[in-house]
């Protein structure tokens, strides 16, 4: 499957556009972070660099790798995470664009031990599980070995000690996810906060029923 | 090739024996073999030389050569090459310079300088804008290197000329003289001698023109935007500090500082000689080679009653150690003074440390005796005698001649069983990283071509937990681990090839996925960074066919008996011994070579070099393959 929508050069403007729009979100950071889409119709993916100021990206900056990790065009280092990214391609043919941000209030929650709750339309709808995957060093296969276990049939991801990763069919999608991810765990936070640590109340289960026969999980 | 980006496109040919100079274009196929800098110095090397002959004979040649990023906007891009049959390895020999010298040849307008024959008399070559003459240096022979360049630049009536040369030592045919510009120094394998053998003082070098990459403004974009990342490498800021001496400290917690000829673990010395304490103490300013962010480079000012006022480098890692540890000299002071006259005479540090440590050993053994030393008593410890022994060396006199041959040499001559005690490989005496701290060491030293050699791999980063997932270094390697060892070291010299045949420094630490986008957008020629790695292996069997050619075997694929079945009794490295015999083997069938170390045709076949180098063995009259 692909997304037949974006032309190749305009999918490379579109990871531009969704960068900085997670930069000026504060969910990616200075040098925190990666986007990648698979091309339409192939086995390549275009990903940002590593190591570069992820506020100001170019076109240019960007890389076109085989879901090997072969270089096929740009000059840039491609990001380390490429073996996470090209990972999540190989198992799910339904995703086209892979989201790696750094959200600070979900990543938070998580490293103190809180799930994300239903507490929100978004929350069941949106996200559905969110499963927190172990920490391993970033850039490792370790690390695209233990998220391609877990991705089958969820949206995102909780990188433990690291971030959050998205999936979407297209860049859209995934963006939308990585956003809400944060949405939910700030309304979570502001509703422990506030209540001094007490549970939020979740959307009583008959509500949810229907999206869990919807969906696999 | 229409016009060239980066490299330069040509070669200056200087025959000594006739004063015949010739300009040449390169050989773009070579490039692409094996990239500029190292890659085409060696490649230049095997083509042109015979291993087999003596590295004082007009038949040796030195080649010069900088990298298509040398003296670019690149981080660190400021070094260059030389390369010769080596004197005291008596097989490959090569070295490095930082600095500005190299950055200057390219400005002038050469990827190499080529450098054949002997002269009758003293002479210089002067290098000006594309330019090339010899000169007369009767004047200057004898002169120590500072002196040297001053009188050079003054004769010129240019200060901005930049001139490697060679002090006494080099004169003296010292086995591990060094060449020196600028208190930079080609210090490794004796080259310096070889110039000295040739008549030879200086290699004078002056350039104006720019060096032309094929897009500035996206090379331009990408420095300004990686600094943040190069910057981020945990030893950056610790070498900006202090300079290598700053890892002094870390080092010595994994038991990794050889401490009285690598047969101590432990010693209090080490506070008053490591980096911090010296910057804090004897710091004049902080520099820095061509266009580097790190700035390990620190110039040192020292008044002292034995020595007067000094001012020059400030000791390295590598210096401290040598003169330091290794002959349990704790005199900061002293150290400093020392590194001047080793540069002033222009011989290697380490060499010289090594070689002194074995002396005293051996003397304290009963193993050489006063007759052999001049009537000099040989102790540890002791700065002054210290400084008698390197001045001896620098003149050749005295005992300074025998120690002069480097240990591997005099130690042979003196016999005894004095072998036992000289700590080299290959002839090159072991730099200051005790292999029994890190396996990976072990290895690397057994098998570098010029011997043992810390640079070419530096695998003892990866064995302290650094991973290069670029280079497909995921996991972590530990530092007593023996499997993945020989791939790891391999991966790593190899890398590492490709650094010097760019003309890049390793202390710069540009993740090597960045590296090849440099190297498009500075020559216009895309080579992904596996063709880069098929480079830098090219570079590893070149070598290694040169050494082969020049008679060294498996056997000479070892360490000193010290690392390999002696365990210190303490320290951070205490128990441990090298097991190298495993690694090497896994190293040998990594790289496709067959169990007596040879490159195999298949190999070199699949190099896309069976063709040149079938045609150079046989133009040789060598079969390596019978």
């Amino acid at each position: 499957m692909s997304d037949s929508i974006f032309s190749e050069e305009e999918l490379r403007f579109e990871i531009i556009r969704v960068m900085k729009t997670l930069y000026d979100k504060g969910l990616v950071s200075a040098l925190g972070g990666n986007v990648s889409a698979r091309i339409p119709g192939s086995d390549s993916i275009w990903i940002t660099p590593s190591g570069v100021f992820k506020g100001d990206l170019k076109p240019d900056d960007l890389i076109k790798i085989s879901l090997d990790g072969d270089v096929i065009e740009g000059f840039m280092r491609p990001s380390v995470e490429w073996p996470m990214h090209t990972a999540i391609y190989r198992v799910r043919p339904d995703i086209n664009a892979v989201i790696h941000a750094h959200n600070p209030i979900t990543t938070g929650l998580a490293l103190a031990g809180i799930e994300l709750k239903p507490i929100t339309v978004e929350a069941v709808v949106t996200l559905r599980s969110v499963p927190v995957v172990p920490f391993a060093y970033p850039g490792t296969d370790e690390l695209a070995k233990l998220v391609a276990e877990r991705v089958k049939g969820v949206r995102a991801l909780i990188l433990q000690n690291h971030g959050v990763v998205a999936l979407g069919y297209n860049l859209v999608e995934a963006e939308a996810i990585v956003e809400t991810l944060e949405e939910v765990a700030i309304t979570q936070l502001v509703a422990i906060l506030v209540s001094g640590g007490r549970e939020p109340p979740t959307i009583p289960e008959k509500d949810r029923e229907l999206v869990s026969r919807l969906y696999l999980r | 090739m229409d016009e060239w980006y980066g490299y330069t496109g040509r070669i200056a040919r200087v025959n000594l024996s006739d004063g015949k100079i010739s300009i040449e274009e390169v050989k773009a196929e070579y490039l692409d073999l094996v990239l500029g800098g190292v890659g085409l110095a060696s490649l230049i090397l095997f083509m042109e030389v015979d291993p087999r002959i003596d590295a004082f004979a007009p038949s040796n040649k030195l080649v010069f050569a900088v990298g298509p990023l040398t003296g670019t906007m690149v981080p660190g891009s400021s070094r260059a090459v030389v390369v010769g049959r080596s004197p005291l390895t008596l097989g490959w020999g090569e070295s490095h310079l930082g600095g500005f010298w190299g950055v200057e040849l390219k400005r002038a307008g050469f990827d190499a300088l080529v450098i054949e024959g002997e002269s009758d008399n003293p002479v210089y070559i002067y290098v000006d804008d594309g330019r090339v003459e010899l000169r007369d240096a009767s004047s200057l022979w004898g002169l120590k290197t500072s002196e040297t360049e001053e009188s050079i630049a003054s004769e010129l009536g240019d200060s901005e000329v930049k001139v490697a040369c060679i002090g006494p030592a080099g004169e003296k045919l010292v086995r591990y003289a060094s060449i020196v510009s600028g208190e930079r120094v080609a210090g490794r394998t004796g080259l310096g001698a070889v110039m000295g053998s040739k008549r030879l003082k200086a290699v004078a070098v002056r350039g104006r023109y720019q060096v032309k990459v094929r897009w500035p403004d996206k090379l331009r974009s990408m420095v300004a935007r990686l600094y943040p990342s190069i910057m981020s490498f945990p030893t950056i800021q610790i070498l900006s500090s202090y300079g290598t001496n700053g890892e002094m400290d870390s080092f010595y917690q994994y038991g990794d500082v050889p401490i009285k000829n690598f047969t101590e673990g432990e010693w209090d010395g080490i506070a008053k000689i490591e980096g911090q304490y010296m910057v804090e103490h004897y710091l004049k300013r902080h520099r820095a080679c061509f266009g580097c962010p790190v700035g390990c480079w620190k110039e040192a000012r020292v008044e002292d009653p034995r020595y007067g006022l000094i001012e020059g480098r400030m000791p390295e890692y590598e210096s401290a150690a040598s003169l330091g540890s290794l002959l349990l000299n704790d005199d900061p002071a002293s150290l400093i003074y020392m590194e001047k006259i080793c540069n002033d005479y222009g011989f290697d540090v380490i060499s010289a440390g090594v070689t002194i440590a074995w002396a005293i050993e051996c003397f304290e053994k009963g193993l050489i005796k006063i007759e052999d030393t001049g009537g000099l008593q040989l102790r540890w410890g002791d700065p002054l005698l210290i400084v008698d022994l390197l001045k001896l060396i620098g003149e050749r006199v005295g005992f300074g001649y025998m120690l002069g041959e480097g240990c591997r040499l005099a130690s042979m001559k003196i016999g005894r069983g004095s072998e036992k005690y000289a700590m080299h490989v290959k002839g090159l005496e072991v730099p200051m990283h005790d292999p029994r701290a890190f396996n990976g060491m072990g290895l690397q030293y057994a098998t570098s071509n010029r011997g043992a050699c810390h640079l070419q791999g530096l695998v003892m980063r990866i064995e302290q937990g650094e991973r290069v997932p670029d280079l497909k270094i995921y996991r972590r390697f530990y530092r007593f681990e023996v499997e993945g060892k020989g791939w790891l070291v391999a991966t790593m010299q190899d890398w590492h090839h490709v650094l010097e045949s760019l003309g890049l420094c390793k202390f710069v630490q540009i993740p090597p996925g960045h590296v090849a986008g440099f190297y498009l957008l500075a020559t216009g020629i895309e080579k992904r960074l596996p063709d880069l790695q098929k480079c830098g292996e090219r570079i590893s069997n070149i070598q290694r066919l040169f050494n082969v050619v020049a008679g060294v075997t498996a056997s000479d694929d070892t360490l000193p008996d010290r690392f390999l079945s002696e365990p210190l009794k303490e320290g951070g490295a205490k128990g441990h011994i090298v097991e190298l015999k495993p690694m090497l083997d896994e190293y040998y069938k990594c790289r496709g070579w067959d169990d007596r170390g040879m490159p195999t045709r298949e190999k070199l076949e699949e190099l896309s070099m069976l063709g040149i180098v079938e045609a150079r063995l046989k133009s040789l009259g060598v079969n390596i393959w019978s």
